[in-house]
């Protein structure tokens, strides 16, 4: 904003300016009333300049040039443009009406040269430094896509507030895109090619690596687990969902879940490192767990993990000779008696026809009752022997809102109202896996747990929270889904956008597309472009990575 | 400050004596002196030193406090120079002589060798000053001098081979029309390797971005002009000096080329030292701190959005002087509309260069314009006068009478550079306002980096609208 001091300042200084270069032949406008109006210009001219140095300080000799490139601006407007078209002719900058205007031109010139060196003999000189005193502090928990687009829209709403600090406190320091999390399982991308840092992603946000442990809603304090403290005006919580085994015996031991990069890079490990076994292994009936994937859970995250394990082992397989195609089992379990809920009754026959086509074995209205480490039993008492057990059939909101006796839903989520406000608090916010936000005009319905409305909820939630703090209204957050996507592993996949249905290598082809684009970052798509390019043309890769120290062996160490 | 003005005084002393030999050449030095009524050459002569004297002291008040170094300086003083000929001949010299002040173009024609000689009054005081100050500043490094060289030859080449292979020798002197192309192109390679080495001397070190760096060349190259085809070959020729309207009219058609060498120069120069720095530095601290490829695309997609908001702006110039078509022709078309889809896509792709070669240069509005508007003149210079006549089927418009007539497409290009810069800044600022600060370290930076900005940047804008508004009145009027 221009300070009122600068203006006067600069005023001034035009004003004089122009009284000094007023005998002149020439003036700074030509049209009506004389002197009246070149001194107006003058002192608007000047005042315009005095803003500019105001808010960016300067020297003479700057504002010297500054004056002068000023003069000669407004000369081209006044002198060549605005005088023709008053005069009723319609301008033609040509070069005879530009040298009869040369008397303007040589006073614009005078005249802003002279603006521009008595502003510096003016008191408005010292440019106030800009204020950093911060008046509200913003803190995200959780750096999911919630977190981080919401922390990435108020960095924007507030790009030039210094005023607004946003911290944002994760216990990863990058956004995991999980969409493509199965494919990190299955070798076909590397780790880091499908994350983001979120110092990169927000780099006016201040950034804890951290976990926050409690909430003080009192006094309004974030308590990290070392007892770091971190005060807040405004919480957003955007925490997420945890697994959750439903209090199964076994499972939180013995299965692989697949929620963090970590998961998938265990996960991948993992089953290479049970082909390199069973490539070795006498005994048959171990031979049989190992080679043996069983899946819980039919949603999106267990029928793509399902597909793409499919694939890793299959395509690995002829570094494997002594293990035949026929002896690897997948097996999905899951409660219902069709897979994928959230699609139509025709893709989801679809998809499950294709993957049965393919051999993987679907045991559907059956429950895991347990899990050991040689196996799992499912409620009808059946056994299913294996050594590799992925838990996707359960995820509940994250504890903390319920622990910090904030009001959630049965399941645990945060009730909020439909202004992502978390109800009975005006300074609490939620967004994400871990609330429940209701659909405007619907009664008893709620936004689903997916990325696509993480990310625009926390948008919304940004442009509500810089509504409240500007005094306005939030609104309400309305997004009708567009779509939704499934790969279902090797060129095949199922789409349903806007209504449409695709199957097949069209919808597997749409799910890279759309997926890819939606990679936060240049580079990073170039990685996983590169990475899918690679896959193409050469094996996928078996290196173990699993990060284990090597021990000195104690006789090579004593020696 | 004492130092300072201890440095001008000898500065400007040094300055007024090469304008004063020059003005003696052409003998008008008694003309100075009518301010004490005295049509003694020595007297005149006097008066003409001390003025020279005071005038130096204040330049070095000016610039005392600017960033240091000869290239800045030099630029400085330039502008510093031209802007005293409008205060001086043009306005107190009548005034003090009585006469009516009057700002015409007769008088301002009758005052043209003035002109070059107040701009080789600046350019003097500004080096001696900082050969007085900064005597070390004047001595480039080996592999300085080598870059500038290299940047000089191959612009020079560029030129030839490129742009003036019809017209044999356009970049050094129409003088030497007689000479064959062979040994043309040698002269002009020969002042490629010269004009590269004395930029490396100016500019030892890299510094801020590309587009900077094409601009201090744009202006270095009008630099060149006056000095190598105006002032030194005429006097090596043993033609005598006149700095006359008529003889700097026929020598125009040299100017483009000269500015094209220079703009060559500047950006060649750039992109030596970034690839020196690149392959030679081991030190990973002499790097950016982001790899181009992170903003690099932003910056294309903000430019060629302003160019879009810049070339609707000219277009309304384009619509009023019916230019439109002849654009069209470019495509083989004739019709208006198809002109301004052929402008709009050439809007746009400048735009997108300027984001590249200007991204975070601009630190308030003022600045923004600022290049902008410089960077518009250089188009106006290598598309209105070069490259369009050229693709037209004809040779480039270098003449006086060329750039006469595309006086309103040079306002248009100005307009355009002005809403380009204007535009990038906004978007920029949007996106990722670097001068706000959210913590110390923040602001340091910005502090840094406004210092960085606050060189001669300001006496190039001024510099260059001023030549690119006056120039050609003067020669066409």
């Amino acid at each position: 904003m221009p300070e009122p001091r600068d203006l006067v300042a600069g005023g001034a200084a035009g004003l004089a300016a122009g009284l000094v270069v007023l005998p002149g032949p020439g003036s700074l406008l030509d049209a009506g009333p004389g002197p009246l109006l070149h001194l107006a210009v003058a002192a608007t001219l000047g005042a315009a300049l005095g803003v500019v140095v105001g808010q960016t300080g300067g020297s003479a000799a700057a504002n010297l040039s500054r004056g002068l490139l000023l003069g000669l601006l407004w000369w081209q407007l006044a002198a060549l443009t605005l005088e023709p078209l008053v005069a009723g002719q319609g301008p033609t900058w040509s070069i005879d009406d530009a040298a009869a205007e040369l008397p303007a031109l040589v006073c614009a010139l005078l005249f802003g040269g002279l603006a521009g060196l008595l502003l510096v003999l003016l008191p408005s000189q010292t440019s106030s430094p800009a204020d950093h005193t911060v008046r509200t502090r913003v803190v995200v928990l959780g750096g999911g896509f919630a977190g981080v687009a919401t922390a990435r829209r108020l960095e924007r709403l507030f790009a030039r507030d210094p005023g607004v600090e946003i911290a944002l406190v994760s216990k990863g320091n990058a956004l995991l895109f999980t969409p493509m999390l199965a494919e990190v399982a299955s070798s076909a991308l590397e780790p880091q090619h499908i994350s983001v840092p979120i110092r990169a992603l927000c780099p006016r946000t201040r950034f804890h690596r951290d976990t926050a442990a409690d909430v003080d809603l009192d006094a309004r304090l974030v308590r990290h687990a070392d007892g770091r403290t971190l005060p807040y005006d405004h919480l957003v919580l955007a925490l997420g969902a945890v697994p959750s085994y439903s209090g199964l015996d076994g499972l939180a031991e013995h299965a692989f879940t697949l929620k963090s990069l970590g998961d998938a890079v265990a996960l991948r490990n993992h089953v290479i490192e049970q082909l390199e076994r069973a490539d070795v292994e006498p005994d048959e009936a171990e031979r049989q767990r190992l080679l043996t994937v069983v899946v819980a859970g039919g949603g999106f995250a267990g029928t793509e993990t399902v597909a793409e394990l499919f694939d890793l082992c299959h395509v690995v397989l002829r570094y494997y000779p002594r293990v035949e195609p026929e002896e690897l089992r997948f097996v999905l379990v899951h409660s219902r008696d069709h897979i994928l809920p959230e699609l139509g009754p025709e893709l989801r026959a679809y998809a499950l026809e294709r993957l049965r086509r393919r051999g993987i074995e679907f045991l559907l209205e059956r429950r895991v009752a347990e899990a050991t480490p040689g196996g799992i039993s499912l409620e009808d008492g059946t056994e299913i022997p294996t050594r590799t057990v992925i838990w996707t059939a359960g995820n509940r909101p994250h504890p903390l809102p319920a622990e910090l006796g904030l009001p959630v839903s049965r399941a645990g989520a945060v009730l909020v109202d439909s202004t992502l406000r978390v109800e009975g608090r005006d300074d609490v916010w939620a967004v994400g896996d871990c609330a429940r936000i209701p659909v405007p005009g619907l009664p008893d319905a709620w936004y689903p747990p997916t990325a696509q409305h993480a990310l625009r909820e926390g948008k919304a939630l940004a442009a509500n929270l810089a509504a409240v703090l500007a005094g306005r209204e939030p609104k309400p957050f309305r997004f009708s889904a567009i779509g939704t996507l499934v790969a279902l592993g090797h060129r095949t996949g199922v789409a349903e956008i806007r209504g449409y249905r695709f199957s097949g290598l069209l919808a597997w082809l749409l799910w890279r597309f759309v997926y890819w684009s939606k990679l936060p970052g240049l580079e990073k798509k170039l990685r996983v472009g590169l990475d899918w390019g690679i896959d193409l043309v050469f094996p996928r890769d078996i290196v173990l990575t699993t990060p284990e120290r090597e021990r000195v062996p104690a006789a090579v160490r004593d020696a | 400050m004492r130092r300072a003005v201890a440095a001008g005084v000898p500065a400007g002393l040094v300055g007024g004596l090469v304008f004063g030999a020059a003005m003696t050449q052409i003998g008008v030095l008694p003309t100075i002196a009518g301010v004490v009524r005295a049509d003694s050459a020595v007297v005149g002569f006097v008066v003409h030193m001390g003025v020279a004297a005071i005038i130096g002291a204040s330049f070095a008040l000016l610039v005392a406090r600017q960033e240091p170094g000869a290239g800045e300086t030099l630029f400085w003083g330039l502008t510093y120079g031209a802007l005293w000929w409008f205060i001086g001949p043009l306005t107190l010299l009548p005034f003090f002589s009585g006469d009516s002040v009057e700002w015409t173009l007769a008088r301002a024609q009758a005052e043209f060798p003035s002109l070059l000689g107040h701009l080789l009054y600046g350019a003097t005081t500004a080096l001696v000053y900082v050969a007085l100050t900064q005597p070390r500043a004047l001595v480039p490094t080996r592999s300085a001098a080598l870059r500038g060289a290299v940047a000089g030859l191959v612009s020079a080449w560029l030129l030839v081979a490129r742009l003036a292979s019809d017209n044999g020798l356009l970049a050094t002197s129409t003088a030497m029309g007689d000479a064959s192309p062979g040994v043309s192109a040698l002269v002009t390679m020969a002042v490629g390797v010269v004009s590269g080495t004395a930029f490396a001397v100016l500019y030892p070190r890299l510094i801020d971005s590309a587009g900077v760096s094409l601009i201090r060349g744009v202006v270095y190259g009008f630099l060149l002009w006056v000095v190598v085809p105006l002032t030194l070959l005429p006097l090596f020729e043993g033609r005598g000096l006149t700095w006359s309207l008529e003889e700097t009219r026929a020598g125009f058609e040299t100017l483009p080329g000269y500015l094209l060498l220079g703009g060559l120069l500047g950006l060649g120069y750039h992109v030596l030292c970034a690839l020196a720095r690149l392959l030679f530095s081991d030190d990973v601290r002499d790097m950016g701190r982001e790899g181009a490829g992170t903003r690099g695309l932003r910056a294309l997609g903000q430019g060629a959005l302003a160019g879009l908001v810049g070339g609707l702006l000219f277009t309304l110039i384009m619509l009023q002087i019916d230019f439109l078509p002849t654009v069209a022709q470019l495509v083989g078309f004739d019709s208006g509309l198809a002109g301004f889809l052929v402008h709009l896509v050439i809007a746009d792709l400048i735009g997108a260069s300027y984001g590249v070669l200007f991204r975070r240069q601009s630190y308030d509005a003022g600045s923004a314009v600022g290049w902008g508007v410089a960077y518009g003149f250089c188009w106006w210079v290598l598309g209105a006068l070069t490259l369009l006549p050229v693709f037209l089927g004809g040779p480039p418009q270098w003449t006086a009478a060329g750039a006469a007539a595309a006086y309103p497409s040079l306002i248009g290009h100005l307009l355009y550079g002005a809403g380009l810069g204007a535009t990038f800044y906004a978007l920029e600022v949007r996106q990722s306002p670097w001068w706000v600060s959210r913590t110390q370290a923040e602001a340091e930076r910005r502090e840094r980096r406004r210092q960085h900005v606050l060189t001669s940047a300001p006496a190039l804008w001024a510099l260059v609208v001023v030549v690119a508004l006056v120039v050609p009145i003067l020669l066409a009027g």
